[in-house]
């Protein structure tokens, strides 16, 4: 990483004070560190020029020169975005879809990995294997037969159009669910058994509500990634009152000249939910990938 | 329901049959499975294998076709915009994949010195963008690329002598939507890899360090073997994800409209979507997921060797 | 009323047989506890009477009625497991009331009934806790309250106080049979701790390798053990075996010539001598240090000395092995010093090549 401070030699030849001063003050680390710290700075940039080009007014923006602060405060893109696109509808799009997946998938995953957890039944084994093969398909390559399904049912264009195919990344949460479940002390289920529990209460009462935490993360994580969709959402959806907002950016265009702040403000719109949703719930976010991704592993 | 046994001791066991109880958790297992069971079957199983079946065909998108056997591969392998599509993805991969482990892992290991507040907040600058979708991102590179009013236009300028449309330039392409991707994703890495760098007990840093070992010395002996299978994990993960790559090329590409810059996605949409061509297209998405099979089956080995060493 | 049986009851998991033609009688009321080293089946009985094991052979009956195949929660029984199991996103008021909302039972009378369990186990101010919140004897205390909240017939403990340090321990031992005294309940109690056995219960059944060793009264257990393996698992420190040849017979005395050439004679308790290679089983209490000489069965020297404030364990290397002396809490005794060693015949016990006593 950074250059070697070879402490150890060196110590040999000054004095205890000295060496102790050095080891304090730990250069190589000390480097390490700002650089880290101006490589977050640097790496967030874009994100700090996207929010504040959208609060100047359109002529300083495209002003020569470098304006690292407005300055003209203005909330124009984004009233022009708000009144001026369809951005609303796709707003409504957005929530509804996001909602809905992340709700479906959530529980169908849940339910499903605590019998396959908990419950012994025929072709246990074999929903299982088929659960983890499904890793190999990869969903973008369905696209084409997910679209003729959807039209097959008259559902181009439609919320439930949207959502359904997006459901079929449940597999990951299912794996997920069951090695929780799997988890849980077998003798919890037996003291609620001989306490009369049938498998219902059991899961609504006991599994279900130990294992809250991840439930939270799974649906914040699916929310994240369900609002965030692109190609299947454009596909679908022909029509710009049915866009859901991640799409609804990139088609509209101001016909006569490029606004750039505008074009920003409705990415930054667009993008806001999540980013809130990500700062307030970091650690469950965090969480969540890593369980995803040690799945993949 | 059990048969009354003798009470000599000698008698030999008799099995019983299942309790009638067991059969009820069949029941219950039904009700809790049977929603993911059919939306599996119905949107991942059936589509798989319709699509398997529609590359045999020569089919329009919606609608009847005729058999047509492997001839939709055949033809495949001698289109050129296939190879195109193809090595427009492997480019873009290698481009894409190895800056943003390599990245990820030293951003991880600068990361991972910091404490407390200060951490989550480079933390978060770092992984923020993964969490944006593709068209914000798009929007957000667009401009500060653009040639006329991007941010970064004076520093290109600096390199290549005047402004450039980045993303016109065919040669630049790939490198500049490339480098939008890392910027996007690292983020995810550092986060694999700061788990990964967690779980080195720092004791060993400290037996080395009374060793005498430098830094550049514990990181070649004892980090880089010692993350060895978190960054092939990270490797794999990355490859076969960005072998699907689409939305961002296909943004910034303007719709596709040049063939030089498609991916194999895109290929598949194009033919789809564009051209009409359900069965062809099917045929392609065989493939892709033929190859990412092929890298999943490879991750998979290399983790299993990795983890018996 | 709640009195177990158990009749010619085996148990197989795939080629493993753990448990083989069993029977055994609970009376209703007592506390019988099921004592055993580990693997021996005594929690595997313990669950098949539960129901939380399939009976693989055999059938078990509750109050008179088959319960073979009946669901763990029909069978009157309630249990106290090892690790406590409480819900732990529950508090203390929920856990116990928890088999009464499962039964949808109304909430005046949940109340009322976790007022009188806590009530009787002094868990009133702890009502609203969360089990993470408690000390180790207050979760036991808890998950005894959910197991007596639904006034079960039989109560099945097992090995409850494993998991609390020596002095909890102790104290919650004398909790269990004051809960005994008061409830009256039948109660089984699995444990590998032979102390926790014979301060708690009316009666013992020993089990080895799933088979049932013996059953008796403590004292009985303790006093005229049936084989070699009941003798030297009960009773702290363990008994004292060592070989000798039998000389001769007369009635039931027996005449032995014990390593080191002494003799001695035992009184057998009947049963078919035909060996004349034995083994006399002796308690630590029941040998006594004296002079050596022809006064004492044996002529050792003193090896280790343990000081316990109410008694002295003195080991000491003999012709017949090492034996465990022990004595007076004052006795006044040093390593390496000769020493004989007196035996009480009249409480030895002796034991065939097959471990049974004669």
């Amino acid at each position: 990483m950074t250059a070697a401070t070879d402490t150890a030699p060196i110590a040999a030849t000054m004095s205890p004070r000295q060496y102790r001063t050095i080891k304090a003050l730990d250069i190589g680390g000390l480097i390490a560190t700002i650089v880290t710290v101006l490589g977050g700075i640097c790496w967030a940039f874009p994100l700090y020029w996207g929010v504040i080009t959208t609060l100047k007014p359109e002529e300083d923006v495209v002003k020569p020169g470098f304006q690292p602060w407005p300055e003209h405060f203005t909330l124009d893109a984004y009233t022009h975005v708000i009144f001026g696109t369809r951005i609303g509808q796709w707003y409504v799009n957005s929530l509804v879809t996001a909602i809905s997946v992340t709700i479906i998938v959530v529980i169908i995953s849940a339910l499903a990995g605590y019998s396959i957890s908990q419950l012994k039944f025929p072709g246990r084994r074999l929903l299982w294997w088929m659960i983890l093969a499904s890793f190999m398909i990869p969903v973008p390559a369905l696209i084409v037969n997910h679209f003729v399904l959807m039209s097959q049912f008259h559902l181009i264009n439609t919320w439930l159009g949207v959502i359904l195919p997006q459901l079929v990344y449940g597999p990951v949460t299912v794996i997920i669910y069951k090695q929780f479940f799997d988890s849980v002390p077998k003798e919890f289920r037996e003291a609620a058994k001989i306490d009369g529990a049938n498998e219902f209460q059991l899961f609504f009462r006991l599994y279900l509500p130990m294992n809250w935490g991840i439930t939270t993360a799974l649906a914040i994580i699916t929310f994240i990634g369900a609002w965030n969709q692109f190609l299947w959402p454009f596909l679908v959806a022909t029509e710009e009152p049915m866009f859901n907002v991640t799409v609804g950016i990139t088609q509209v265009t101001d016909a006569f000249c490029v606004k750039y702040a505008r074009d920003l403000g409705s990415a930054m719109l667009a993008g806001l939910p999540v980013a809130i949703v990500y700062l307030i719930f970091q650690r469950r976010v965090t969480q969540a990938i890593m369980l995803t991704a040690g799945i993949k592993g | 329901m059990t048969t009354i046994t003798e009470t000599t001791s000698q008698q030999p066991l008799v099995e019983r049959r299942p309790r009638r109880e067991d059969r009820s958790e069949w029941w219950a297992a039904l009700v809790f499975t049977l929603p993911f069971v059919i939306i599996y079957a119905v949107l991942f199983i059936y589509p798989t294998l319709q699509m398997i079946w529609l590359s045999l065909q020569n089919a329009p998108l919606i609608g009847p076709g005729t058999f047509n056997g492997i001839s939709n591969y055949v033809r495949l392998f001698h289109d050129r915009l296939f190879s195109v599509a193809f090595w427009n993805t492997a480019y873009f991969v290698l481009l894409s994949v190895i800056p943003s482990t390599l990245l990820g892992l030293f951003i991880a290991l600068g990361v991972n010195r910091l404490k407390g507040f200060t951490q989550s907040i480079v933390l978060a600058c770092f992984f923020l963008p993964y969490i944006l979708p593709v068209s914000v991102v798009y929007r957000i590179w667009l401009f500060m690329l653009d040639q006329q009013f991007g941010v970064l236009q004076p520093i290109i300028a600096i390199f290549a002598g005047t402004h450039m449309n980045v993303f016109r330039t065919l040669s630049l392409f790939m490198p500049a939507v490339a480098f939008v991707t890392v910027w996007w994703l690292t983020g995810f890495n550092v986060l694999l890899f700061i788990a990964g760098l967690r779980n080195i007990s720092p004791d060993i840093y400290e037996s080395a360090a009374l060793d005498g070992a430098s830094r550049w010395q514990q990181f070649t002996r004892i980090t880089w073997p010692l993350i060895w299978p978190v960054t092939v994990l990270v490797l794999t993960i990355q490859l076969i994800l960005q072998f699907k790559i689409f939305d961002q090329v296909y943004l910034f590409g303007d719709g596709g409209r040049s063939d030089a810059t498609m991916g194999m996605v895109q290929l598949i949409y194009r033919n789809a979507f564009q051209k009409n061509m359900g069965g062809y297209a099917a045929s392609a998405a065989v493939v892709l997921f033929a190859i990412i099979v092929v890298f999943s089956v490879l991750q998979y080995q290399l983790l299993k060797v990795r983890g018996e060493k | 009323m709640g009195n177990v049986q158990l009749s010619h009851v085996s148990k197989r998991y795939g080629n493993v047989q753990v448990i083989t033609d069993l029977s055994l009688e609970v009376e209703d009321g007592s506390f019988t506890a099921l004592l055993g080293p580990s693997g021996c089946g005594k929690s595997t009985l313990l669950r098949m009477i539960a129901g939380l094991e399939e009976i693989t052979a055999g059938q078990c009956f509750i109050d008179g009625a088959e319960v073979t195949d009946t669901a763990p929660a029909k069978r009157g029984v309630a249990m106290v497991f090892q690790s406590y199991a409480l819900y732990p996103h529950l508090t203390v008021r929920q856990n116990i009331a928890f088999s009464l909302s499962i039964a949808g039972a109304k909430k005046e009378l949940q109340n009322a009934r976790v007022a009188e369990v806590s009530r009787m186990l002094q868990l009133d101010q702890l009502l609203d806790r969360r089990p993470a919140q408690l000390s180790g004897g207050q979760r036991q205390r808890v998950a005894i309250g959910r197991a007596l909240v639904r006034d079960p017939q039989v109560f099945l403990f097992d090995e409850p106080l494993s998991n609390l340090d020596a002095m909890l321990r102790v104290q919650m031992r004398l909790e269990l049979a004051k809960l005994h005294q008061d409830v009256r309940t039948t109660m089984i109690y699995v444990t590998h701790d032979q102390v926790e056995a014979m301060t708690l219960a009316d009666k013992i059944v020993v089990l080895d390798k799933g088979r049932i060793s013996q059953q008796g009264t403590p004292l009985e257990l303790y006093n005229r053990p049936a084989n070699k393996f009941v003798a030297a698992f009960i009773g702290s420190p363990a008994m004292n075996f060592l070989k000798a040849h039998v000389a001769g017979k007369q009635g039931n005395d027996v005449s032995l010539t014990l390593p080191g050439d002494r003799t001695a004679t035992i009184a057998s308790r009947g049963g078919n001598l035909s060996e004349s290679e034995i083994e006399i089983g002796v308690r630590p209490e029941h040998l006594r240090l004296g002079q050596p000489g022809n006064g004492a069965a044996f002529d050792g020297e003193v090896r280790i000395v343990e000081q316990l404030g109410n008694s002295t364990l003195v080991y000491v290397d003999t012709p017949a092995g090492q034996l465990i002396v022990e004595g007076e809490g004052n006795l006044q005794v040093e390593p390496d010093e000769k020493v004989g060693v007196v035996l009480d015949a009249q409480h030895a016990h002796l034991f065939g090549s097959d471990a049974q006593v004669i």
